[in-house]
């Protein structure tokens, strides 16, 4: 009896404590779970997920099976508080109301509904930062709640660490990569109605794309900031150096894009963020130069797709208007409109030809000062250059580029700031196979040239640049070519001509290809015979060093030689046997005997760092076979 | 005769007669239809002055006729002008009703009374009129029809409602009143009928009536009326359907109210809840809850987000950021250098591998850069970013940036380990076969070696002169020399005998010695051990002198004791005692098949290794002592160190274990060195070397210090790979010892060479 009692009570007693969570099977959940904690549908979820940064991780235990993605339960319970979850679920019902209106015909309510569309912002996610009056309310309400409801505890340690996104601006900019190069692709894809899956790509967002990207470009040229460019098959890749951050994006060539077949709904969303972000990003750096955000733009270079131009003349204007301002005495904030109407009519006044000469006028020694050496190259690398691009060269690449750079530019068509017959222009960029007419007093380039000279930081001579021709291989500026172990030999050529530069000496406008080889080869030459006569040396030294052993070694035993000539023939033989391959043997062995010794583990990566090692010296040979090749059929033809 | 009949079946014959009269009516109306079409391309012009009026006498007759039926069509305007055909299209229903009582009228009057006074007249008259007519003409035929609604004359027919078919094929038509044959109309033949179409204009309006037997011609508001049915029009033109309602209730005259109730005060005073409902509005309104600005202000939509003074730091969750996506190589250049455009050979190939590993990205040289088409693949890469980006799970991980070489642990200098067998320095050449096993001279000056050619050989070792060769005639499994120097004899296993042979390389003393020792089991060859008898036998091997141990099955192994006295062999361990000639089983079990076998270089403990384990046994107390898990497939050899508590052990999985048996069972270190199996390992007497030898042709020389401070473990350190040997038949070095005072190494191939390797 007594027993069964006992029983009993263990029973109860497990079944009140239930199963007891602990590690892994506590701190992480799978998504479904996560979605049905959440009571969202899976769109939604996904939507919450994008604009929150939640991500799955990885937990070291995967208790449900391998094939779940987990979140971490405090990302999912930060989630559960987001007031965006609650204002998701608003513009749902709504969505229902008006569809029911719209379906009982009654036309009056559904507009009255269409005015109080509820919306949403998402500037809180970017900080993510509890600020907010209301929300503190609601905090500290829900906290009571919690406090009062002890087995609501669990989730308050929770609720109190929150993650936060970017509490500093440098967190941004170190995250805005992506969010760079899908603004700029936006930029570039034609508004449709109906995209693949039956969602619109809204004209208004590509255009405020364009916008958000010209600022940024324009904040970038103004600062000077940017540091590497590259023509790739996929699009231009800039890199610009901001606050220490560097930050790579890519632009679409200005082509028609395809739209493929993809879920427009995921990367909308992801743009929706990314739109906000880069917004409050370029109200940092404008400000950071004292420069009013949404910047007003004259009309009529907007209306001329010369978005960048305009930008930069609205910094010229507003620098000037501040300096004004600063003499003239504060008036500023009680009409705000006034002084946006008068800084238009300012760009209107600024004479139309000279923004460079301009820029120059309003830069401040202050600012200089601040400077790192590597923008004071940057600015000045360009500096004496007056470009005229022709109009089938990508314009916006290069008006975002040259001035950049220091350079001064202008373009064939309405509302560009000189024309083609100005005499001080030095260099007109070209991509036509001939030029007729031609100016003598300016160099015809390709536009390769201006992004090689931009990589190289030197003006490259523009022989090679030439209207008509192959121009000669652009290489990438991301790519380290010592560790890469394979220097392309413009790489090379580019080298020589820098140190050239800094040597004060011009390099030789003839200089070719040749030239520059020849040193290179017969060090290479050297390096190569140096090595095997070393090799040779040393082998002939051991053998030598046997032999003597050898004898030696008889002598001392006085060993009767019963079978002299076989045995030390075939001793002889063996270890010249030995000789043959011995370099490859012996490092190979010392490699193998390494490695008996270590720990497996140890073994294994070391074993699969060699062959990544291999795989990488194999396409570089494979790259050096190739370029051998090439050459061989260069010489015969 | 005709009455009895038809009262016999007065329903099927009215059906019937219904039945054709539908018939004759749809083919009438057709064929008007048709005239009336044909008529209007022909005569259209004309018609509208010519009157088709009808004569005013037939009008009014019928006029009257229809008034005294008393059966008003519709509403009231007498139209009475309808054909029989016409009236049987648009009422069937009185046809219904109405053809009983009628039709009955002519034939048998008497039993229906109900007919007014003055149509029966004229009906009387009709067929006075008619009877007088089939009297005068009896060729005509007397068929009306007998529905002829109310409004209608009365039926000229005589014959009654009787169905015409059944004087299809009869000449006459019926009957008269008298019981006469009423006989058929001439037809009128085909030529007559056309050229009185011809000659008359109005034909197209003569319908010829079956059931009567007349022709009837329409008159034009005939026509009409009959056009405005087709249209689907009420027939009679003047009818409005659309009329606008006529109240026929005079409301001013009436004298009473409806309701004599005074109006309410509500209806005086303005509505409180409207007034309240206002007031609300005004209330928004003042607040500003409700706007009348349609676009509502547009606020700045950004501001300074990031205040210099926030001190933030990320909390909670650590927040992972995505790794950033690679950058562009050179390949990816629009206008790459010519070594990074793979030949066309290399894109073909590309064809051949799997989907995973061919390059997502190939490389193409585009001559200028306005000729760069759009990347079409831009949006589908930006979308998988996007993906990796809010599905993949992130995790932190340690990037190893090392240099691969600093895993390797470190080690002393080989050179600070010296001296160790490096080099080849003599061959011992004379076998024919793989040389199975050799085994050293304790003085060092020997070797013997045993080979599958069934020979064992004694070399010098300094000179490699073979001293002797025993030709056995069966393979050698193993050879071993006494441990004592002064007993140079010799052990081998051979097929099932173990042979001890007198080397003869010892003094004159020890000749004699071994002689003795040798000699006198000659005599006591037939005493028998205890248990084991059965087993071995002992005997004199005749062929080259000595000794011969006759066992039961193949021995595989031989190993002295290191008193020189006993030797172990295998097949189940038997442990030999040469002086007593006494054979015994160990006096324990051994689970599992035993591989290999050792004497401990110092104590009274044996080592028998199985296929997984190796098992130490106290050979005095009796009793398992350890045993030492290797953890490997199958051990193929053991070896003991010199101070006794170290071992090693070989697998065939080219694993090399150290146990430190005073440190654990299981392996203090595994050397992973052979890539093919573990022949044998060997452990130098005196120098701190140790050696391993395999099929893959190879052996290696480690150096393995054991200290005398427990404290510290022993150090090893591979030093030298020896190769020299050829594989043959798969298989390498078969054996491998060293010398037992120098530090060289012996290594015995399948090639059926013996290698000296000195330092």
């Amino acid at each position: 009896m007594k027993y069964k009692n006992n029983m009993t009570f263990t029973i109860i007693f497990v079944v009140l404590q239930g199963k007891k969570k602990e590690g892994n099977a506590a701190k992480y959940v799978t998504r479904s779970q996560a979605v049905k904690d959440l009571q969202v549908s899976l769109p939604v979820f996904r939507k919450l997920c994008i604009l929150k940064g939640v991500f799955p991780r990885e937990p070291k235990k995967k208790v449900k099976g391998n094939h779940h993605s987990y979140y971490h339960l405090k990302d999912i319970m930060f989630l559960k508080h987001e007031p965006l979850l609650e204002k998701l679920r608003d513009m749902r019902t709504y969505e229902r109301k008006v569809k029911k209106a719209m379906s009982k015909k009654n036309r009056d309510l559904a507009e009255r509904l269409l005015t109080r569309k509820p919306t949403y912002t998402l500037d809180r996610l970017i900080q993510e930062r509890w600020v907010l009056v209301g929300f503190k309310c609601f905090f500290f309400f829900l906290i009571l709640a919690c406090y009062f409801n002890a087995l609501a505890c669990a989730d308050v340690p929770q609720f109190l660490e929150l993650g936060f996104r970017y509490p500093k601006f440098v967190d941004a900019l170190r995250d805005l990569d992506d969010c760079l190069s899908m603004v700029h692709l936006f930029a570039a894809l034609p508004a449709v109605d109906r995209a693949v899956d039956g969602e619109k790509i809204p004209v208004k967002r590509v255009h405020h794309c364009r916008r958000l990207s010209h600022e940024w470009q324009a904040y970038i040229t103004r600062t000077h900031k940017l540091r590497k460019t590259f023509v790739s098959v996929k699009g231009i890749y800039y890199q610009a150096e901001v606050e220490g951050q560097k930050i790579t994006w890519l632009t679409p060539h200005a082509l028609q894009q395809v739209l493929p077949e993809v879920d427009y709904r995921v990367l909308l969303t992801f743009l929706e963020f990314y739109e906000t972000l880069l917004g409050f990003v370029n109200y940092k750096l404008y400000s950071s130069i004292n420069v009013k955000y949404p910047p007003i733009l004259d009309p009529r270079l907007e209306a001329l797709a010369a978005d960048l131009y305009a930008l930069s003349r609205y910094f010229d204007a507003s620098a000037q208007g501040s300096s004004l301002k600063i003499t003239s005495g504060q008036q500023d904030g009680e009409n705000l409109d006034e002084s946006e109407l008068r800084l238009a009519q300012l760009q209107q006044q600024l004479p139309s030809n000279e923004p460079g000469a301009l820029m120059h006028l309003v830069e401040d020694a202050a600012n200089e000062d601040e400077e790192d050496a590597e923008t004071r190259e940057c600015k000045n690398l360009f500096k004496n250059l007056k470009v005229y691009l022709s109009r089938e060269v990508p314009r916006e690449s290069l008006l975002f580029i040259i001035p950049a750079f220091g350079g001064t530019v202008s373009w064939e068509g309405e509302g560009a700031p000189f024309d083609e017959s100005d005499q001080s222009i030095t260099h007109q960029v070209v991509d036509r196979p001939t030029q007729g007419r031609k100016f003598l007093s300016r160099d015809y380039v390709q536009p390769q040239w201006i992004y090689d000279c931009v990589n190289a930081r030197i003006i490259l001579p523009t022989e090679k640049y030439m209207v008509g021709c192959v121009p000669p291989p652009h290489l990438s500026p991301f790519v380290d070519n010592e560790a890469e172990g394979h220097i392309p030999e413009y790489a090379e050529a580019i080298e020589r001509l820098k140190a050239a530069e800094r040597k004060e000496v011009l390099p030789l406008p003839g200089m070719g290809k040749e030239d520059l080889d020849d040193p290179h080869s017969i060090l290479g030459i050297i390096d190569r015979a140096e090595a095997i006569e070393a090799a040779e040396r040393k082998r002939k030294m051991s053998n030598l060093e046997k032999q003597y052993h050898e004898e030696l070694k008889r002598e001392v035993k006085g060993a009767v030689y019963k079978a002299p000539s076989s045995e030390i023939e075939g001793g002889e033989g063996d270890t010249e046997g030995d000789t043959g391959p011995d370099l490859d043997q012996i490092t190979k062995d010392n490699a193998s005997m390494s490695k008996v010794s270590m720990p497996r583990r140890k073994r294994k990566l070391y074993e699969a760092m060699e062959i990544g090692k291999e795989r990488k010296q194999a396409y570089v040979h494979r790259l050096k076979e190739r370029k051998k090749k090439i050459d061989e059929a260069k010489k015969s033809a | 005769m005709k009455a009895p009949r038809r009262n016999g079946s007065e329903k099927p014959k009215n059906e019937n007669l219904k039945k054709s009269l539908e018939k004759l009516k749809a083919n009438n109306i057709e064929e008007i239809v048709k005239r009336i079409e044909d008529a209007e391309e022909t005569v259209v012009g004309s018609s509208e002055d010519s009157p088709f009026y009808p004569s005013s006498e037939e009008y009014d007759d019928d006029e009257s006729l229809s008034k005294d039926d008393g059966s008003i069509i519709e509403s009231g305007s007498q139209q009475s002008d309808l054909s029989e055909d016409e009236d049987s299209v648009h009422s069937r229903d009185d046809d219904d009703e109405s053809s009983g009582s009628d039709d009955d009228n002519p034939s048998g009057g008497n039993d229906h009374g109900s007919g007014d006074s003055v149509s029966e007249d004229e009906g009387n008259d009709n067929r006075h009129a008619e009877d007088n007519l089939g009297e005068s003409d009896d060729s005509r035929e007397i068929v009306e029809e007998s529905d002829s609604s109310e409004d209608e004359v009365t039926p000229r027919n005589t014959i009654g409602d009787v169905p015409l078919e059944w004087y299809k094929d009869e000449e006459h038509i019926g009957y008269d009143r008298a019981g006469k044959k009423i006989k058929k109309k001439e037809r009128q033949s085909k030529l007559d009928s056309f050229l009185a179409s011809v000659d008359d204009s109005k034909n197209w309006r003569k319908i010829y009536d079956d059931y009567n037997d007349e022709e009837v011609e329409l008159t034009k508001e005939e026509t009409k009326l009959i056009r405005r049915l087709l249209k689907g029009k009420a027939p009679h033109a003047d009818f409005d359907p659309y009329a606008p309602y006529v109240d026929w209730f005079d409301w001013d005259g009436a004298k009473h109210p409806l309701s004599n109730a005074p109006e309410p005060k509500r209806r005086f005073i303005p509505s409180k809840w409207e007034s309240k409902t206002v007031l609300r509005y005004v209330r928004a309104i003042r607040k500003g809850l409700i706007k009348f600005d349609d676009k509502p202000k547009e606020e700045p939509k950004f501001y300074a987000l990031w205040d210099d003074s926030t001190s933030a730091e990320r909390q909670g969750l650590a927040y992972i950021p995505a790794p950033k996506p690679k950058l562009p190589g050179h390949e990816e250049s629009y206008n790459p250098s010519p070594e990074y455009i793979p030949t066309q050979e290399e894109i073909n190939s590309y064809q051949l591998m799997f989907e995973e590993d061919q390059p997502k990205f190939i490389p193409k040289q585009f001559n200028s850069l306005r000729s760069v088409p759009s990347y079409d693949k831009a949006v589908q890469e930006t979308f998988d970013r996007c993906l990796d980006l809010y599905l993949c799970p992130r995790v932190r991980k340690k990037r190893i940036n090392i240099d691969p070489e600093s895993l390797k642990p470190k080690l002393p200098s080989r050179k600070d380990l010296k001296p160790y067998p490096t080099t080849c320095y003599l061959e011992y050449k004379g076998h024919t076969g793989p040389i199975m096993s050799i085994s050293t001279d304790p003085t060092g000056q020997w070797i013997a070696s045993g080979s599958a050619d069934g020979t064992v050989r004694i070399w010098e070792v300094e000179t490699g002169r073979c001293l002797r060769v025993w030709d056995i005639g069966e393979t050698i499994a193993e050879v071993a020399w006494n441990p004592l120097p002064e007993l140079p004899i010799l052990a081998l296993a051979a097929g099932e005998d173990v042979f001890i042979l007198n080397t003869k390389v010892g003094s004159g003393e020890q000749e004699e010695k071994i002689d003795e020792l040798l000699n006198v089991d000659h005599q006591v060859a037939t005493v028998e051990s205890d248990t084991s008898a059965s087993i071995v036998s002992w005997g004199h091997y005749d062929k080259h002198g000595g000794i011969r141990l006759k066992h039961f099955k193949k021995v595989t192994k031989v190993e002295w004791h290191r008193k020189g006295d006993y030797l172990s062999t295998l097949i189940s361990v038997l442990i030999h005692q040469l002086s007593k000639r006494l054979t015994q089983r160990v006096p324990f079990k051994t689970k599992g098949i035993p591989v290999s076998i050792a004497f401990h270089p110092t104590r009274s403990i044996f080592f028998t290794a199985t296929k997984k384990v190796v098992r130490v046994y106290d050979l005095l107390k009796q009793k398992l002592i350890k045993k030492l898990d290797a953890g490997v497939r199958e051990i193929s050899s053991i070896a003991i160190h010199p101070g006794g508590d170290n071992a090693i052990v070989g697998s065939t999985d080219g694993k090399l274990c150290w146990f430190d048996m005073d440190l654990s069972t299981r392996p203090y270190k595994v050397l992973r060195c052979h890539p093919k199996d573990i022949t044998r390992v060997a452990y130098h007497r005196s120098y701190p070397l140790f050696a391993s030898c395999s099929d893959d042709c190879t052996s290696y020389v480690f150096h393995g210090m054991v200290y005398s401070d427990m404290n510290q473990n022993p150090l090893i350190v591979p030093l030298e790979i020896l190769r020299g040997h050829a594989t043959a038949g798969g298989r390498g070095v078969l054996d491998c010892k060293f010398h037992p005072r120098q530090p060289w190494l012996f290594t015995a191939g399948a090639d059926s060479l013996i290698k000296l390797y000195c330092h």
